[in-house]
């Protein structure tokens, strides 16, 4: 089964308490959404394999619960997270105005500055929307983040904003190799060309 | 073929390839070459090559593998990559235009080019092939064979008609002896050389080389078409008498005799300690000159190098000279490697009691710990014991420990400069050395830099450069380098593990790291180091609260910083080294021992009473989730007074006894995580899988903070219910309504979200269960004792070579620092760019969980690759004089010369030998010659080389000439005349000649007009 896996992911999931976090988990891993999911204590995780562009990476998913007192808890899980969703929900407008806060978070706890931030609305399958698509859109401009809206109870956009996620980190190979690329050389005597660069004749 | 499946189509002709010779087959491989590589064709019409275009431009090469029989060869293609092909293509091309290689023979832009290979600088060609013998091949020595090879060349060409010309390789490689040949329309060039040890006599001067070119060309033609010349002669300057090298290696006996600062340990140190300049070659060149205008034979020359119009210097630099931090990068990094514990570093007489007295410690302390209060008596016994012990122990150390007992305490001075602040204030013994540390220098960089300066420790996982992490790393690199090396380290390991662990018994905060949790971003050792902070932090605030709410009957006691006081000032004096003064300080110890174990045991009697509790818990538990026992539990609570009141939670109120403020408890905080233990606690949580029993565990898991709070806050709020809390502590789960009463008028009607309401989940459940307790009546979430321990016992597990590991990225910040600080001195471009390119390779590697230590040592070879560049820079800015206020505007060329110097292979000097750099190197030569030849002064001044030079002297007016015979001269002939016969075309003919003290070459490029022979 692990045959063939690129990479391990660790992507965190975060955003304001009862936003769908841990609906639109389960909606990705196990493609079922349960109307009684409970409050999550802590962090919780999940796994999943999938393939982007021919490309197997498993995701360590980890899930965090969005209350403010378990804030103090929760960034330590920040800790070499490749990816991270920002969730808020489309109709609650202060779930939408926090997420400058969560972001303050990630800045602050994120071992690196290069992961990959994506934004969910999540609940557009319910009709009062307070924020309509735009105002999603320019935050994630703002910020460079990827943005998508979703809906974990009919599906819609989660498995697209998972397999987006996970593409654009392959895409950038120093988030999860480390590679040495080019670099000055200060005592290159012979970048000259063959055996006989430079004065040679004059040893 | 296709030819069989028609049986009707005639077969016209037969060819048999079936018998070819190995020499056909070859000869056929290497046009298949050229076709493959397109080269095929005239190769005129491309613009001649700018002036210095062969240096500035990319050389690009590239090759093949080709066998003749088993013999293998590799064929070369080398090239100038030039831009502008295309846009000067549309020039019609003449008919008959000579090969590209042809014209370049004549060119004059690129003569003696500073780099280049050698082909390039014998023939002045821009493009070429090479055919040499395979990587394991014997040399072509055979005359026979080299005539084969020649053949197959000029055969291949002519076939191909390729206009590049082609060279193979003969003769041993180090002699570096080609024969080639070059074919175009109706012409052709012969690539011949000569290769001699030595220079005869004949020729040692430019008439006898004229004399050869002239017989080579054999020209028809009288009188000769005008023959072109330019010349280069080389100098070399090895002697730099006035300017000895400067650095000489720091005196670190110095530094640590008499006066202590301990300033010094925070300093790493810099240069190189031999001249990194090792040679100054001086090339003057007459570019142009014609034959007649100047006399060069074998009784007088012309040729006097201050005269040349033209003067270009290159230095050769010394190979990895030593550098001071390059030197102390390289031992610290080797020790990574060393595989000894401290014990069998140390010996073991040493640790045998060492390790004794570890276990015992900790034995004391794991009684401290444990919920069963150990006897007050017993405890302060062993801490008498303790500090007795460390007082024999400072006694014996003097003769035998590896650190002498005044580097020691220096070295713990600047580590904990706290002491010596304490001490001065306190004033507890005589000020002999009582200079408090100064603060953390940032060293002399500008006040931007700074802030990415700070920020460098998250780049490198390091730690800030103010830290105590980062003195550490300095002080350990210092010790390994000049105070005893491993051993030594391993010495100052322990004596610091041995401060931390005092520090954490006696209340006292480790001086020197930031407050908070442990940083993640900084290294482990350091995030260390923060926890056992936070554990002495959350000692001290349970004592003192303790202290104040027992209220004044602990009032005479001492605070716990009297125990500190007394501690410092006997580090101190034992950096005075006044041994006599111990005795009071251990006495003062033991006097200060009583108040930490008295606060210890009430720690342990609060430890004791949750142990209680927990078996309460337990038995409750067992008992199931009985309601009738929850509604006890609930009755009890509502008749407690409240406890644990932090604030108001704005103006809200319970919901049952509306009248009631809700009141925001005082918490337990979350316990602080380094970075193992958060991977450690991910892991676990991890491995419980993803199914549904598993996040339920993990939930569980995770719910003792989530408990705590609803028990302080049932504490602080008698009477509530989850619904109060809810509103708390998670409010979106808390849905309001607005509706009308019975009365008609509007309300909020609020209801616990549905996913409180499941029947079982979670939240509810531990609603239930939580008890009425305020949070300092509660089970400790963090037991600081136990991470503290654990803590303290991991530093005292650490291997040297694990130390150097931990440390290794505060050493290699600290030496960017240095470096970066070093280059503001000097403003070297190319500088700046490799310490940031060295800051982000580093940075790669140190992020990474575990580093490679190939890619460690090449990021320390970069960072030493700098160094050297900036001491060399030094060398010659002190060789030319930079920076001795002169005239403004030459000083700022000068300056501009010298950095081209390390940066160009070869910079010209500027109005040469009557420049400022020219005069400035011309000094040079007379002191170093006459350093070389007046001290045997009355020797007859015949020079022992014999060389042409010796016919007169130059320059100077003393008997001594300003110069040395030259190392090397290079002549070059150009001519264009008709060959072979008089009605043939005018072509291009060139002689290369290089005369070294041994070593004499010629190598001519004769052409001849084909059309007719």
């Amino acid at each position: 089964m692990e045959e063939g896996i690129l990479t391990t992911l660790k992507i965190l999931i975060i955003g304001e308490s009862g936003v769908g976090k841990s609906s639109l988990l389960l909606r990705f891993t196990d493609d079922t959404f349960d109307p009684d999911q409970t409050a999550t204590i802590g962090v919780d995780f999940k796994v999943k394999t999938i393939s982007v562009e021919g490309n197997k990476a498993k995701l360590a998913i980890w899930d965090t619960a969005g209350q403010e007192r378990f804030r103090t808890l929760t960034p330590s899980y920040y800790r070499g997270a490749q990816g991270v969703i920002l969730v808020y929900d489309v109709t609650q407008r202060d779930t939408f105005t926090k997420l400058d806060n969560w972001l303050n978070e990630l800045e602050t706890y994120c071992t690196r500055n290069d992961l990959v931030k994506m934004l969910v609305g999540n609940k557009i399958d319910k009709e009062n929307h307070e924020l309509d698509r735009n105002e999603g859109l320019k935050f994630a401009r703002k910020h460079s983040m990827l943005f998508i809206e979703a809906s974990a109870k009919t599906r819609d956009g989660v498995q697209c904003a998972f397999e987006e996620l996970v593409e654009k980190i392959i895409q950038s190979p120093g988030l999860w190799q480390s590679e040495g690329h080019g670099r000055v050389h200060l005592t290159d005597e012979d970048a000259g060309g063959g055996s006989c660069g430079g004065y040679c004749s004059l040893v | 073929m296709a030819a069989d499946s028609d049986p009707e189509t005639e077969v016209f002709e037969i060819t048999d390839f079936t018998t070819a010779s190995e020499w056909e087959r070859f000869v056929s491989r290497v046009e298949e070459v050229l076709n493959d590589w397109k080269l095929i064709g005239s190769s005129a019409g491309r613009p001649s090559p700018e002036k210095g275009e062969y240096t500035s431009g990319t050389w690009e090469e590239k090759s093949q593998e080709i066998n003749f029989a088993d013999f293998k060869f590799s064929i070369t293609h080398h090239y100038l990559k030039q831009e502008s092909d295309k846009s000067d293509l549309k020039e019609e091309l003449e008919e008959d235009a000579f090969p590209l290689a042809m014209q370049d023979l004549l060119c004059m832009n690129n003569d003696f080019p500073p780099r280049a290979h050698c082909l390039v600088r014998w023939y002045g060609m821009r493009e070429f092939l090479v055919i040499s013998p395979g990587a394991n091949c014997e040399a072509i020595t055979s005359e026979s064979k080299c005539n084969l090879l020649l053949s197959s060349v000029s055969i291949s060409l002519a076939n191909s008609g390729c206009q590049v010309p082609m060279f193979v390789q003969i003769q041993q490689k180090w002699r570096r002896l080609y024969a080639g040949e070059c074919q175009g329309p109706g012409v052709r060039t012969d690539f011949e050389m000569v290769h001699l040890r030595k220079v005869p006599s004949q020729y040692n001067h430019l008439s006898g080389l004229l004399d050869i070119f002239k017989a080579k060309i054999g020209c028809p033609l009288t009188p000769l078409p005008p023959v072109t010349i330019a010349i280069r002669f080389t100098y070399v300057l090895q002697d730099w008498q006035q300017y000895s090298w400067p650095q000489q290696p720091p005196d670190f006996d110095a530094l640590l005799g008499g006066e202590v600062g301990g300033v010094e340990f925070g300093k790493l140190p810099f240069g190189a300690c031999e001249d990194p300049i090792s040679e100054l070659h001086l090339a003057t060149t007459w570019p142009h000159l014609t034959e007649g205008i100047v006399v060069d034979n074998d009784v007088y020359s012309d040729l006097d190098p201050l005269q040349a119009p033209h003067w270009s210097v290159r230095v050769r630099k010394a190979e990895n000279p030593q550098c001071l931090l390059g030197d102390f990068l390289n031992e610290f990094f080797k020790l990574c490697c060393r595989k000894e514990s401290t014990e069998e570093i140390l010996g073991r007489g040493l640790t045998e009691e060492e390790g004794k007295e570890n276990t015992d410690l900790s034995a004391a302390l794991s009684k401290l710990t444990e919920p069963a209060a150990a006897p007050m008596s017993k405890l302060s016994v062993s801490s008498m014991v303790h500090s007795a012990r460390k007082h024999i122990r400072r006694h014996r150390r003097v003769d035998e420990s590896p650190l002498s007992n005044d580097v020691l305490n220096s070295i713990l001075l600047y580590l904990f400069p706290d002491a010596a602040v304490e001490r001065s204030s306190t004033g507890t013994s005589d000020a002999s050395d009582g200079r408090p540390a100064p603060p953390p220098s940032t060293g002399g960089r500008s006040e931007p830099d700074k802030d990415s300066d700070y920020n460098l420790f998250n780049q490198l996982k390091s730690a800030p450069s103010d830290s105590l992490t980062y003195r550490l790393a300095l002080c350990v690199c210092l010790v390994n380098f000049y105070h005893g090396g491993v051993r030594a380290l391993a010495h100052l390991w322990q004596e610091f593990v041995l401060e931390m662990r005092f520090r954490w018994e006696n209340n006292h905060l480790v001086y020197g790291l930031a407050s908070g949790a442990p940083d993640l971003r900084c290294c482990l050792l350091h995030q260390k180091l923060q926890m056992l902070n936070c554990c002495i932090e959350r000692k001290r605030a349970r004592d003192e609260s303790r202290k104040a709410s027992d209220g004044g009957k602990e009032r005479e006691r001492q605070l716990p910083g009297g125990g500190e006081n007394v501690r410092r000032s006997r580090r101190v004096e034992g950096a005075a080294g006044a041994v006599a003064a111990t005795g009071a300080g251990a006495d003062a110890a033991r006097e200060a021992s009583p108040g930490k174990s008295w606060d210890s045991w009430s720690d342990s009697e609060d430890e004791f009473f949750e142990c209680l509790s927990d078996q309460e818990e337990a038995a409750a538990a067992k008992e199931g989730e009985a309601e009738k026992g929850e509604a006890e539990k609930g009755g009890a609570g509502r008749a407690k007074p409240p406890d644990g009141r932090l604030h108001p939670h704005g103006t809200m109120t319970l919901l049952n006894p509306s009248t009631e403020p809700l009141y925001i408890p005082v918490t337990q905080e979350p316990a602080p995580m380094t970075e193992d233990l958060l991977e450690e606690h991910s892991e676990v949580l991890a491995k419980l899988g993803t199914t549904a029993e598993g996040a339920h565990l993990r939930a569980r898991m995770q719910s003792a903070c989530l408990l705590s709070d609803m028990e302080s806050f049932k504490a602080a709020n008698p009477g509530c219910s989850l619904e109060d809390f809810v509103r708390w502590y998670s409010p979106r789960d808390y849905v309001e309504e607005e509706g009308v009463d019975e009365a008609g008028a509007p309300v909020l009607r609020g209801e616990l979200s549905a996913r409180m309401k499941i029947p079982g989940n979670m939240w509810a459940e531990a609603w239930d269960t939580a008890r009425s307790v305020p949070a300092r009546r509660q089970k400790r979430l963090f037991d600081d004792t136990k991470e503290a321990e654990k803590v303290l016992h991991y530093l005292s597990v650490q291997k040297p070579a694990d130390l150097t590991r931990h440390l290794l990225p505060c050493i290699l910040h600290a030496a960017v620092l240095k470096l970066k600080e070093e280059e503001s001195l000097e403003d070297i471009p190319s500088v700046k760019k490799a310490v940031q390119q060295a800051t982000s390779h580093a940075s790669k590697q140190l992020r990474h969980p575990n580093p490679d230590h190939k890619k460690l040592e090449e990021v320390i070879s970069q960072l030493v690759a700098v160094e050297t560049v900036i001491a060399r820079a030094r060398s010659l800015k002190a060789k030319f004089g930079v920076g001795k206020a002169e005239a403004g505007e030459d000083s700022e060329d000068l300056e501009k010369f010298v950095i081209s110097l390390l940066e160009e292979p070869e910079v010209a000097v500027l109005g040469a030998g009557r420049g400022p750099a020219g005069s400035i190197i011309h000094k040079l030569f007379v002191s170093s010659q006459r350093a070389a030849l007046l001290a045997p002064m009355d020797d007859d001044l015949v020079r022992p080389g014999g060389g042409a030079d010796d016919r007169k002297p130059m320059g100077g007016g003393l008997n001594v000439p300003d110069f040395p015979p030259p190392a090397g001269r290079e002549i070059l002939l150009r001519t264009c005349v008709p060959r072979p016969a008089p009605y043939s075309k005018a072509l291009p003919q060139r002689l290369f000649c290089v005369l070294l003290r041994e070593d004499f070459r010629l190598a001519g490029a004769l052409s001849s007009d084909t059309s007719f022979f």
